[in-house]
């Protein structure tokens, strides 16, 4: 962190760093009473193995893409075609991958995801140049997005279905064989443990160094905590066996990249000059402007961001469904907004967090899939949804004291 | 079911006693307005239309309305207006297109309403039987899986097509429901037709019966994909599936095993049954009196037209060299990844 003696410490390390977030234990909570709800009232099946299994691969996609949501938001700005550019760049992954590039040739799902990837970043850069170099609203350059990009998807392959993908590009979308493992989940358990409780006593170190006071009790506490429901976590996937075998499947493979991005995400926002700058955009553009923040840029990079993640998003769909189809991703910008909403991000600019978009997006899932296996019917989850979007909004206006 | 997005170019296939009409219809001028020709399927139907009436030596004038009611609704003045003798529609909006249907009944002239229905009375309709899609995937899922545990996914709810389907489905296994030898264990409609919201449903109906499920109604070949990714993710890939729409994908899935049976629709037909009935009406023959002509009346009005109804072909892994012979798809994109239990097309 290079920049580091340029801004005071305390804009970055000391309001968000002091104990437990209250906000994002709460969507905890709310989580939790759902969780057992939909537990009792299907007789007992949401809280198993199974399902929740299930829960993180179908809630992985939608919160990628809320992660990137939710720094979209931060800077007052929002993307409506998210859906639509994960369709699209799942298209053009398809196309070359299944017809255009060798099928056999072992370079070819790694070069295509790469493709992907670039042009998500470059779908976003587009997007951002409208927004922040020629000033048109971010919600009427990424409503035409949404147009723009669906069509694309559709004449990408004159809206046929592609298929089938390579079988290790497949891995990626966590199908029978696309979990890590028990052992491999052990492990990593035990590598993201040991890092996290490294950086935790490296940020506990530099802030008493710097003359702030550090809760150390309240930070070992939340350490224990951490530690404990990733053991339970690790534990309930290794427990979810693949079929007639007694081989568990352990941690699957969307959810790594989920955990990828979120911990990127987190250092994003929460250590680099970037990730301060977004939310001094959201909180106030002209201030940001006048301190000599280069807002523009800033922009553009939040909406690249944003492309990538609809790209990793896009990998993740096509390699779980096996086909690209030029619907895939309909109506998932609005899931994606949801959550981050749910999880905190504010509409009017300068606040919200990546763990909160993440929490959103397995509740939404989690109404999604409890009211499926309790066999309510589409429009009744959507009633559900809408409510506590609401609902959530509303609390955690309360809970933060605003007007 | 996928209406937008037909593909290639495919052999006329001689499959319904509808299509031989008789010669009568010499200087008649017929007129299609299109409602989104730049998608890639109404080409096909085109060139089934263009070739009947060529055959009976009458004109075909088109116009496209671009997605657009206001486009249209002008287009069809204007086909009106060089004196077309039959007007076929493609309705953009089944409802905004009523004015100027009534414009042209007005003026003597008949109207065919072409794969979307228009509920209008006096009105002639022309599609591939949208129930009889639903018969063909029940009826098949029925002969390989007589008794046990079935999952419905369903279409867009919001899209009349999808209760049609559902309708014709029904109306096979609801006996078997009666006499207890099928039991609906989960049925969900699938928002969009996405094949990812079929998927997801999918896998949480599997949770909620513990993977017990014999078979399943999926609605298209999107929808099947969906179905066909959550059973393999628990080791049931297999079990009897349906679709419909002729997808390359799904074809493959039905040469793998994967998938059971898909209710295709050849346009060219379409096309060519459209001629047939636009110059009979042309010609003064009374709608009731073209050949094979019912009265259709499962629309959600309840009107009753005079309609001419294709059936579906049904594709299952016994008649794969059908969408082979008539260039619907190569044998190399069928048989991809086809080793043991190779069926016939595949040899």
């Amino acid at each position: 962190m290079t920049t580091e003696s340029l801004d005071p410490p305390a804009m970055n390390v000391a309001p968000r760093d002091s104990g437990f977030n209250v906000r994002t234990l709460s969507l905890v909570g709310l989580l939790f009473v759902i969780a057992v709800t939909f537990h009792l009232l299907s007789g007992g099946l949401f809280l198993t193995a199974r399902n929740l299994y299930n829960i993180v691969v179908q809630t992985s996609v939608v919160a990628i893409l809320a992660c990137g949501m939710t720094i979209v938001i931060v800077t007052r700005n929002i993307d409506l075609s998210v859906g639509s550019v994960l369709g699209c760049v799942g298209m053009v992954i398809a196309l070359l991958q299944i017809q255009i590039f060798p099928q056999e040739a072992a370079w070819n799902w790694p070069l295509t995801v790469v493709i992907g990837l670039a042009l998500g970043a470059l779908i976003g850069a587009w997007h951002g140049f409208w927004i922040a170099y020629l000033g048109v609203p971010s919600f009427v350059v990424t409503l035409g997005g949404l147009l723009i990009f669906r069509g694309a998807a559709f004449e990408v392959a004159q809206g046929k279905t592609l298929a089938p993908f390579d079988p290790i590009y497949r891995l990626f979308g966590g199908g029978i064989d696309g979990a890590l493992g028990v052992g491999p989940s052990w492990m990593l358990f035990v590598v993201i443990m040991v890092l996290y409780g490294l950086g935790e006593i490296l940020v506990h170190r530099r802030q008493t160094r710097l003359g702030f006071h550090s809760k150390a009790r309240a930070k070992v506490l939340r350490f224990a905590l951490v530690l404990v429901a990733a053991a339970a976590f690790v534990a309930t996937m290794n427990s979810y066996l693949k079929p007639r075998s007694d081989i568990g499947r352990g941690v699957p493979i969307p959810a790594l990249v989920l955990l990828s991005v979120v911990l990127f995400m987190e250092f994003v926002t929460r250590f680099t000059t970037f990730g301060r700058y977004i939310f001094a955009i959201g909180g106030n553009i002209d201030a940001a402007r006048l301190n000599g923040i280069p807002t523009r840029r800033t922009v553009l990079v939040a909406f690249i961001t944003m492309g990538v993640l609809c790209a990793i998003a896009a990998v993740v769909t096509t390699a779980r469904l096996n086909a690209g189809t030029s619907s895939t991703g309909e109506l998932l910008e609005l899931s994606a907004i949801a959550a981050a909403v749910i999880g905190g991000a504010s509409l009017s600019g300068g606040r919200g967090t990546i763990a909160g978009a993440v929490v959103g997006a397995l509740i939404i899932q989690s109404l999604e899939s409890g009211m499926v296996l309790i066999g309510a019917s589409s429009s009744q989850r959507m009633v559900a949804i809408g409510l506590v979007l609401m609902a959530a909004v509303f609390a955690d206006k309360y809970l933060s004291g605003e007007e | 079911m996928k209406r937008r997005t037909l593909m290639s170019l495919m052999a006329g296939l001689s499959m319904s006693a509808l299509l031989t009409a008789p010669a009568l219809a010499a200087d008649i001028t017929v007129g299609m307005s299109w409602a989104n020709y730049q998608e890639e399927r109404w080409k096909i139907d085109e060139s089934g239309l263009r070739a009947g009436l060529e055959e009976m030596g009458a004109t075909l004038v088109t116009a496209d309305a671009q997605s657009s009611n206001e486009r249209q609704a002008s287009d069809i003045d204007g086909l009106l207006a060089r004196g077309v003798d039959a007007l076929l529609i493609v309705a953009w909006d089944s409802e905004a297109v009523i004015p100027s249907v009534e414009r042209a009944l007005a003026e003597g002239i008949p109207v065919i309403a072409y794969e979307r229905q228009i509920e209008y009375p006096g009105v002639f309709y022309v599609a591939f039987d949208p129930v009889e899609v639903g018969r063909i995937q029940a009826r098949e899922l029925v002969k390989v899986q007589p008794k046990g545990d079935y999952v419905i996914i369903k279409g867009s709810p919001t899209d009349q097509y999808a209760h049609y389907v559902l309708t014709g489905q029904k109306e096979i296994i609801d006996p078997l429901i009666d006499n207890g030898d099928i039991k609906i264990v989960g049925e969900q409609w699938t928002d969009g037709w996405v094949p990812d919201n079929a998927q997801k449903n999918m896998e949480n109906i599997l949770t909620a019966v513990n993977d017990k499920v014999d078979a399943v109604l999926a609605s298209n070949d999107g929808t099947a994909g969906g179905v066909v990714a959550a059973l393999s993710s628990v080791g049931l890939e297999g079990i009897p599936v349906s679709g419909q729409d002729g997808d390359i994908a799904a074809l493959n899935r039905i040469a793998l095993g994967s998938q059971t049976v898909t209710a295709w629709k050849d346009a060219r037909e379409l096309g060519r049954l459209g001629a047939k009935v636009a110059a009979a009406l042309a010609s003064g023959t009374a709608p009731e009196e073209i050949e094979g002509a019912v009265v259709w009346d499962k629309g959600p009005k309840g009107t009753a037209q005079n309609a001419a109804v294709l059936a579906p072909v049904t594709i299952t892994r016994d008649n794969l060299d059908v969408v082979l012979d008539a260039d619907w798809i190569s044998k190399e994109d069928l048989c991809a990844g086809v080793t043991d239990n190779a069926p016939d097309a595949c040899k």
